[in-house]
């Protein structure tokens, strides 16, 4: 009997050599420019090209060298990681890449209008982002914001349980509940929190006011204008939590409910002690991408209050996207935005952690 | 700035009769016929004609209505370059495409001077939210790649301070005839360190949009005297009646439109920096004395005024009538105060720029047209004196300090172009024909996304043979030519960042007004962050900058 190894094939020496100087050449030329573009850009030496674009053709020549090298040097295994290797460079250049370049601009000291250009200024922005209350103001409204998730998600739950029922033109209401997902969050903006809302004429002010709301402003007073906005965000997402938790109701085994139904369970009973522990991993699925959602929340709040009342529905991305494009301020403004991303990751990692442990207890 | 939803100049008279254009005009479209007249008799019959195009009440101008006012337009052009002079030479043009003008009206404008030049115009249209950060980064990583850029006045810091754009020669001078910009558009607008940069297509300033059904209503006349203020009822002069008329209408019926009478509309949200000038309109009269040219910062150090006594007492008359405005006040940005308040019938007295006269009678979504009313900004019985610490009251009377806000949009060539003779010329000569004397007359009269800026497009009666109502169109025009023209205006600083510190101001106006402080705290506020903003932006530099820009 003869047992075939995959990647055991023999590569010729000859081959291996090619391989690896086509590496090697592709890899001087790489990093020779960007040296050279370097030295250029920091008026350390006189000769170099004017923009950046030679060094990304040198990359992409590089990426190419690598694939076809490493075929050549590992026969069969090279082949296999080919399959991979694309998509590793692309992501190194376009998330890897910008990722390191965001922490080196957030050093810098580096507002367009400056005269001096960027200025490396260590962890100074850091150290005013400590103290900023526009920074930490937002990051409590997120807070707010955050925890405005738990009633999308019971909203959402009861949606997806009455859809999940048997009711008349169940379809119909499946489509039109869906609708506000298919709605930009700008469109949102303008169309509820600019017409529907609009203190003089908007249709929701109007029937406020014979409701016995003499001053319906829904965005004047602090609390009011935090609360609209939750409003506007949940009726965008909500749609998106229950279509989640329909797809995890609609996948539930049918003998576990006629189970509780022949054991005369109650409806209360049979969605507390069966339906709700049974849809918790769809439920804590759901919840996290709307977590995630949520933390980006910016379109809604600079469409329809610019972050106020006097920063009462600022978000942090909605605080960065001023500091961004109305103040030009790029080093400070990526510090907040690479802090802010630390924060997500630390605090989801965290949250999953605590999540799996939890629902190892109770599984 | 006039932007956001651009008028309709030519509906100003709804049953105006509309005149076709002559044969000349059609004769002149073609670029033919031109010149054939002697010349004063041309120029008036130029400005007549394309004052015809297309004509009021014959729908909004296009293409080829652009074209025609181009090819009308071209004589003082031929005068200066022959045909197929700038053959083979190639100009990037980056403005805005705002409702489908700036740019759209430019290409048609050129579209005649191109091919009779020789010359082809490339073109980058950027939205006005893009703009300030397109240019921002051009400008800081040293990739300007445009000829000719469409600007406004606030950015020449940015552009004209840091060496970027081409001086003007002196033949454009002429051929634009600067002479006839209206006083506060003249030098140092414009100009840097003695040099030249601007041509202005555009004016901008804050003028009083009134409703004078409000002032004529004789029950508001008797209640006034019953309630025992002083004076005659009528239209404020000053910001402190201003402040009580505000007052004394809360709980007061519309007189035309029967719901609650307001007062003065103040926008309280942001407006992307643009809010700032809003507040600066309240303040002027109170902080510009007319022996300082300066009224935001102190010239020799750039230490901000904005936390003194004049700012917060213009801060603090906001606080005060915010109670007597409407209730989503906090929530109201510019747009609002001025498209859904003021010309939907709510509120009686509002600073705006020009758009709201020019939208009173054309706007579908306006019903005040007929009881509006125009003026230079209200002034102050007394006037803070930088130098002294004290108020002074002047001799004269009120002082007045109309804001020119924004200062307008203007063409400036790059210093790129100017290693090329033959280029730089063609940039220059492109420019030039935007900002002629006649096509100016059309772009103020027709959509343009421009105002009038120049004295001869304050003459009434052009406006009047076109077809527009004289009552109307005087009051509107004399708001903006005294605005112009007054010797106090309050000139905006032109250094590099200055939306950045609007910006920054917007924020802590937002929470004075939403209560979080009183005004003098975040006046400091303000301040503190000024300071912050101008070290970082490179204090030496902004304070020449600044000066220069005030003429010191």
């Amino acid at each position: 009997m003869t047992t075939t190894y995959i990647g055991t094939d023999h590569v010729p020496a000859q081959q291996k050599t090619l391989g690896r100087v086509i590496i090697f050449i592709a890899t001087i030329l790489l990093v020779a420019l960007f040296l050279i573009q370097i030295l250029y850009k920091t008026d350390t030496i006189t000769l170099g090209f004017e923009n950046w674009r030679p060094t990304l053709y040198a990359y992409l020549l590089w990426s190419i060298a690598l694939c076809w090298g490493i075929l050549l040097i590992k026969g069969d295994r090279g082949q296999r990681a080919l399959f991979v290797l694309p998509a590793f460079l692309f992501t190194i250049a376009m998330v890897i890449f910008p990722l390191i370049f965001s922490v080196y601009i957030s050093l810098h000291d580096w507002n367009l209008s400056a005269f001096e250009g960027q200025k490396f200024n260590g962890l100074d922005n850091f150290r005013a982002l400590l103290v900023d209350e526009y920074y930490w103001n937002s990051m409590l409204n997120m807070v707010y914001y955050l925890v405005a998730i738990l009633f999308e998600y019971a909203i959402a739950f009861g949606l997806a349980l009455l859809l999940n029922s048997q009711i008349v033109a169940r379809k119909f209401f499946r489509v039109v509940f869906l609708m506000p997902l298919m709605l930009s969050p700008v469109a949102v903006s303008w169309m509820l929190g600019k017409s529907l809302m609009e203190y003089r004429f908007g249709p929701a002010a109007t029937l406020a006011r014979h409701l016995g709301w003499e001053s319906p402003a829904f965005f004047s007073s602090p609390e009011i204008a935090r609360f609209s906005i939750m409003v506007l965000d949940a009726w965008t997402f909500i749609p998106f939590m229950m279509i989640m938790l329909l797809a995890g109701l609609q996948a539930l085994p049918k003998e576990v409910n006629e189970a509780a139904k022949i054991d005369g369970a109650t409806g209360w009973q049979h969605f507390w002690k069966i339906t709700f522990p049974l849809m918790l991993p769809v439920s804590i699925t759901a919840t996290v991408i709307r977590i995630i959602f949520k933390l980006k929340l910016a379109d809604v709040v600079i469409n329809v209050t610019s972050g106020g009342p006097g920063g009462a529905t600022d978000t942090v991305t909605s605080f960065i996207f001023r500091e961004y494009r109305d103040r030009s301020n790029v080093g400070y403004g990526t510090m907040m935005a690479v802090v802010y991303l630390i924060i997500i990751i630390i605090l989801m990692t965290l949250m999953l952690k605590l999540i799996d442990r939890w629902m190892q207890k109770v599984t | 700035m006039k932007s956001k939803k651009k008028i309709n100049r030519r509906q100003f008279v709804k049953d105006a009769s509309t005149v076709v254009a002559g044969a000349s005009v059609i004769a002149a479209g073609s670029g033919a016929g031109l010149g054939l007249f002697p010349k004063s008799a041309s120029a008036a019959n130029v400005r007549r004609d394309i004052l015809r195009i297309p004509g009021v009440g014959k729908g909004s101008p296009t293409d080829s209505d652009w074209q025609k006012v181009g090819a009308l337009c071209l004589n003082p052009t031929k005068t200066r370059v022959s045909k197929g002079e700038f053959d083979g030479v190639e100009l990037t043009f980056m403005g805005l495409n705002n409702q489908n003008l700036h740019n759209f009206l430019f290409r048609g404008f050129l579209k005649p001077w191109e091919k009779y030049t020789g010359a082809k115009i490339k073109w980058i249209d950027l939205a006005q939210a893009d703009y300030n950060a397109r240019l921002q980064q051009s400008i800081a990583t040293k990739t300007v790649d445009f000829d000719i850029l469409e600007m406004g006045a606030p950015f020449e810091g940015d552009v004209c301070g840091k060496g970027l754009a081409s001086e003007m020669p002196n033949w454009v001078k002429e051929q634009i005839e600067m002479d006839d910009y209206v006083d506060y558009l003249k030098a140092p607008v414009g100009t840097w360190n003695g040099k030249t940069y601007r041509i202005s297509i555009d004016g901008d300033c804050h003028n009083f949009n009134y409703r004078a059904d409000y002032f004529k209503d004789a029950g508001f006349a008797a209640a006034w005297k019953a309630e025992g203020h002083k004076g005659a009822w009528g239209v404020p002069k000053t910001w402190q009646k201003v402040q009580e008329v505000s007052k004394f209408l809360k709980g007061k019926k519309d007189p035309t439109f029967g719901g609650d009478a307001v007062g003065y509309l103040d926008p309280c949200k942001g407006w992307g920096g643009f809010g700032f000038y809003f507040l600066a309109s309240r303040a002027t009269a109170y902080a510009k004395h007319p022996n300082d040219p300066a009224w935001l910062f102190d010239a020799d150090t750039m230490k901000p005024r904005v936390n003194n006594p004049a700012w917060v007492r213009a801060i603090q008359d906001v606080i005060d009538v915010l109670p007597s405005q409407p209730a989503n006040q906090l929530n109201a940005d510019p747009g609002t105060t001025a498209f859904q308040q003021f010309l939907a019938g709510t509120g009686s007295m509002l600073s705006w720029w020009g758009d709201v006269g020019s939208m009173a009678k054309t706007s579908d979504g306006s019903v005040v047209g007929d009881v509006v009313g125009f003026d230079i900004l209200p002034g102050s019985d007394d006037v803070y004196n930088s130098k002294t610490g004290r108020w002074d009251t002047l001799p004269g009377g009120p002082n007045y300090a109309p804001n020119m806000a924004y200062i307008g949009w203007g063409v400036y060539v790059m210093a790129r172009v100017d290693s090329n003779s033959k280029k730089r010329k063609a940039a220059w000569s492109a420019a030039a024909h935007l900002g002629g004397k006649d096509i100016s007359l059309w772009a103020s009269a027709y959509p343009s996304g421009f105002q009038p800026y120049r004295n001869s497009h304050f003459n009434i009666d052009e406006w009047v043979n076109a077809g527009y109502d004289k009552a109307f169109i005087t009051s509107y025009l004399e708001s903006e030519s005294n605005s112009y023209n007054h010797p106090n205006a309050a000139i905006e600083p032109r250094i590099p960042g200055i939306f950045q510190y609007y910006s920054v101001a917007e924020d802590e106006l937002s929470k004075i007004y939403a209560g979080k402080y009183d005004a003098q705290t975040g006046a400091n506020n303000i301040a503190a962050a000024w300071e912050k903003l101008t070290d970082q932006i490179g204090r030496k530099k902004q304070v020449a900058l600044y000066r220069a820009s005030l003429g010191l």
